[in-house]
């Protein structure tokens, strides 16, 4: 066992676990986290996904021991993050997500949700083809991702504040025009 | 399931309306109108009806439109919780040991996990397996931790035995025996063998050729699963991820040595099914032993190597076509010998021909068995694998004989509804301006472009058991309640919905529960039944809260039961809407109890509500890499009909969801097992491939509003069942390249070009 002193969502907690946890382990099982999925435990499906230092992150590969004094954000975080930066509600990643009706058992969202965040974080208006790159670690087998890729689409839409294009009329991928970057 | 496995492809009755419309009766009421404060008698008419009805598509303000899932909030903020996310006081977290052979005798030595600390139980399952993945032994310990530790200490020796894996070896000479009656089932035989023959002998353009699709995994992201909270006593509680909240009920209850009434079924949340989890499983069966002899909650998930041997799969098939084509592309005969390979089950296949009429027809069906897990059912059991075969034939004859590949598929449908959803994916996706419409385009050695059509059906339907309450409190809130379970397609939101709309309320103004074996009864999701058996019930109680909080309302507002509207969260009379009350201070009428009413699926009122028979058309456009067989699917354009849609959001998400699964199963997916070895080659998500983010293509989903049937049908499965046939002839007609056994390997498009052996 090993002490191990994490920054989780913006709060410091002190938990003991095995030296050999992932931080998934530690999240799900110590923390009761359980926002962050389980889907594989092996680095294949990206429902794991959390934010290291912002920086997207398989944590069922990652040491928990790793992450001491960084800051880790799971989707338990999303919105109190969004809420204490001055916005109000869920992060607009979330909400797209909902507002686009892009999911439907919801297992995969968690994962889809903050690797679309860490992407939209480094680079506020990407292409398709950019958040289909994103996104491309993250397994969904319901959805058939397209309602994720407008969701993703409608936040950046709402804040580059040029309209989201109507559903069904994408353009095929490695196609799309790239939207003004913002300096 | 009552419509699990359609023994043939029904024709798909019309989706004119009128077919299941009765007369109008109406009646005239006299009563009073203030007109200028000044009382009138008037006569208003209005509709008898017998029973709940869904009314006019234009006048619908919920239903039909595009809704946000109730459960969107709570699942895009990591709160909803599932299975796999119970935690209670106590819990042990159990792993299943799963026999890697085929079949093997087994002894296992759990004496050292026992003693490991931590480790609560260590229990041998199995001493011969029939199956490679078959459970052994399960552990559990204080944490998943302490689990694997036991596992690791399992002393386990293995005896292979003889087994057969494939269909090689299950059709050799000395085979070992899988079932204990051989390893071929009962062939169904349909139609006249000479007959047919006969026709295609005579047929201008003919073919005879195998074509053969994998195993496929359901692959849901969520693993088969449960917790069982018993810790003695007389009642345990279930968690379980399952398409059927209350079919597990009695199995734990009999397993723990409890009754129906003393166990709970809970599915708050499900991580998706696709028809592989219907009961509690063996899984579920080991974890109440375990329960039982710990007397502890037991957390049992399978672990994802585990779910791809034990927890089912789409059979495989291969099918041999003899097929005659007459010049005007109608088919004169076809002769199907199938087989499927569903492991230890049956497998399932569609009854050959697919959906066309191909004239005189014979068709063999035989379940080859293997030492490996059952298949179960998958979204649409039977039917894409039917449709693989059946689409390429058409394409393979019509190219013989110079004909157009869409005018071919128009010439052997009956039901013109099909002729339309052909004609619309076909201008979707560029067809008219397509260069290659009766011959494939050129092995050119550079990137060629193709086009590719598909079909599909489904029953759908519903059926009794299905009973639900509607509860209006005093402060104006409002419960929906029935045991149903939302596997991730919307029912949670489909409830809400109807039940919004019978009031003139907002989805937001009620609250649904569901996934509890304590609320009403319901059937179990699979065949794409949920809707048809779920939303007449729903509608029903609606209907009988609206009756009986309009006749209590009636006094209130002056005037009879008949005339109380409910309409954008208002409650008037039609003599005086202007005299309105708002809907809270209406139920603040209401006594303290506030008012409940029942309803349920009773056979003549669902008649009235929901519908069976579905059409679809898919269309896919695929550019191939002639020189190293690489395929891209550029777009894909689905059509489907489907009566009244609840939630256009979501029948768009099973569109668009069925449809990449469908892609997936062209390009990517296929069990692989070494029958040398005997072992699973590719039970994870690495080497099992699934479609990413980045293989999806243009994608454009219809829903045919042509349909104007006032019924509900579930949508589930069709979506599914034509795409990777449309993929597969999309490739074909790019550059030459027929290609008869998925997945569309590049390997495979060489071999088919002629660019390597
Ligand atoms: S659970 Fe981490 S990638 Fe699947
Ligand atoms: S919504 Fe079910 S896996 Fe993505």
């Amino acid at each position: 066992m090993r002490v191990l002193h994490l920054l989780i969502n913006g709060d410091r907690v002190t938990v003991a676990a095995p030296e050999h946890w992932t931080l998934l382990e530690v999240l799900r099982y110590e923390l009761g986290l359980t926002g962050s999925k389980q889907g594989c435990d092996k680095g294949d499906c990206g429902a794991c996904t959390v934010l290291v230092d912002g920086k997207p992150v398989l944590a069922c590969l990652t040491l928990a021991a790793l992450c001491e004094e960084r800051a880790v954000t799971t989707i338990e975080g999303l919105l109190p993050a969004h809420v204490k930066s001055g916005g109000s509600g869920p992060d607009p990643v979330q909400a797209a997500f909902d507002e686009c009706g892009a999911l439907q058992c919801g297992f995969c969202q968690p994962g889809m949700m903050l690797s679309a965040r860490a992407l939209l974080d480094r680079n506020a208006c990407p292409t398709r083809t950019e958040i289909q790159d994103a996104l491309a670690g993250n397994l969904c087998r319901c959805t058939g991702y397209t309602q994720i890729v407008e969701a993703v689409e409608l936040a950046v839409a709402k804040h580059c504040g040029v309209a989201p294009r109507r559903p069904g009329s994408a353009r095929p991928r490695g196609r799309s025009r790239p939207p003004p970057r913002r300096a | 399931m009552s419509t699990n496995e359609p023994t043939g492809a029904p024709l798909a009755p019309n989706q004119d309306p009128k077919a299941q419309e009765k007369p109008r009766k109406t009646r005239k009421i006299k009563t009073t109108k203030d007109v200028n404060g000044v009382p009138q008698e008037i006569e208003i008419e209005v509709e008898d009806v017998d029973g709940p009805r869904w009314g006019e598509r234009k006048d619908l303000k919920v239903l039909n439109t595009e809704l946000r899932r109730v459960d969107g909030p709570v699942k895009v903020t990591g709160r909803a919780r599932y299975t796999h996310d119970v935690r209670l006081p106590g819990m042990v977290y159990a792993r299943l040991l799963c026999c890697p052979y085929p079949s093997a005798e087994v002894t296992i030595d759990v004496q050292d996990a026992l003693k490991l600390p931590g480790v609560e139980a260590a229990i041998v399952l199995e001493t011969k397996t029939r199956f490679l993945g078959q459970p052994i032994a399960v552990v559990a310990g204080r944490t998943s931790d302490h689990a694997d530790d036991a596992l690791r200490a399992l002393k386990v020796t293995y005896k292979p035995l003889p087994w057969a894996v494939d269909r090689a070896q299950a059709l050799a000479e000395g085979a070992p025996n899988v079932r204990k009656n051989g390893n071929k089932g009962k062939p169904g035989q349909n139609g006249d063998r000479a007959e047919a023959e006969a026709a295609i002998a005579a047929a201008p353009a003919k073919l005879e050729a195998t074509y053969s699709v994998p195993v496929q995994h359901h692959a849901s992201l969520e693993t088969h699963g449960v917790v069982i909270d018993y810790r003695g006593g007389e009642e345990a509680t279930v968690y379980i991820s399952t398409q059927w909240t209350f079919a597990a009920v009695g199995q734990v209850a009999e397993l723990l040595g409890l009754k129906a009434n003393q166990v709970t079924a809970i599915v708050e949340h499900m991580g998706g099914g696709f028809g592989s989890k219907f009961d509690l499983g063996s899984e579920g069966a080991v974890a109440c032993r375990v329960a039982k002899e710990l007397k502890k909650p037991v957390h049992l998930m399978l672990r994802r190597p585990d779910e791809f041997v034990m927890a089912g799969n789409r059979s495989g098939n291969r099918v041999t076509y003899k097929a005659g084509m007459n010049a005007d592309g109608t088919l004169a005969g076809l002769v199907a010998n199938a087989e499927k390979f569903g492991g230890l089950g049956d497998g399932s296949m569609a009854r050959p021909p697919y959906v066309y009429s191909a004239g005189k027809t014979y068709s063999e069906v035989v379940a080859v068995y293997t030492n490996t897990d059952s298949n179960r059912a998958m979204r649409a059991p039977g039917h894409p694998q039917a449709s693989f075969g059946m689409e390429a034939v058409l394409d393979e004859l019509a190219y013989q004989l110079g004909l157009d590949l869409l005018e071919v598929r128009k010439a052997n449908l009956k039901d013109k509804v099909w002729h339309r959803q052909l004609e619309r994916v076909a201008k979707e996706i560029g067809w008219f301006e397509h260069p290659h419409r009766t011959k494939p385009g050129p092995n050119s050695g550079g990137k060629e472009l193709g086009i590719g059509f598909g079909i599909s059906t489904w029953g759908g339907g519903g059926s009794g058991g299905t009973e639900c309450d509607v509860q209006l409190a005093k402060d104006g809130s409002v419960t929906v309640s029935v045991g149903t379970q939302d596997l991730g397609t919307g029912s949670r939101t489909l409830v809400t919905a109807i039940v919004a709309e019978e009031f003139g309320l907002q989805l937001g103004d009620v609250v649904a529960r569901i996934g509890n074996s304590r609320l009403p009864s319901a059937t179990g999701s699979g065949g794409s039944t949920t809707t048809g058996s779920l939303s007449p019930a729903v509608k029903d109680a609606a209907w009988n809260a609206r009756n009986a909080f309009a006749e209590h309302l009636a006094p209130i507002l002056k005037t009879e039961a008949a005339l109380v509207r409910f309409a954008g969260g208002k409650v008037f009379s039609q003599a005086n809407p202007n005299a309105a009350m708002t809907w809270k201070q209406a139920c603040a009428t209401l006594r303290d109890a506030g008012l409940n009413a029942h309803g349920k699926w009773d056979k003549d009122r669902a008649a009235a509500l929901m519908g069976n028979g579905v059409h679809g058309a898919q269309a896919a456009k695929v550019e191939v890499d002639t020189l190293t067989g690489r395929v891209r699917v550029l777009e894909m354009v689905g059509i489907q009909d489907c009566g009244l849609p609840i939630n256009r959001t979501a029948v768009r998400s099973q569109l668009n969801g069925g449809m990449v699964q469908s892609l997936s199963y062209a390009l990517f997916e296929e069990r692989v097992i070494d029958p040398v070895l005997g072992l699973a080659l590719n039970a994870n998500f690495e080497d099992y491939k699934l479609a990413g983010p980045s293989e999806i293509p243009k994608m454009t989903s219809i829903i045919d509003d042509d349909d104007q049937r006032s019924a509900t049908i579930g949508m589930a499965e069709p979506a599914i069942v034509p795409g990777h046939s449309a993929i597969a002839n999309a490739v074909h007609n790019a550059c030459g390249a027929r290609v008869r056994d998925l997945p569309l390997t590049p390997d495979k498009v060489l071999a088919a070009l002629g660019r390597i052996a």
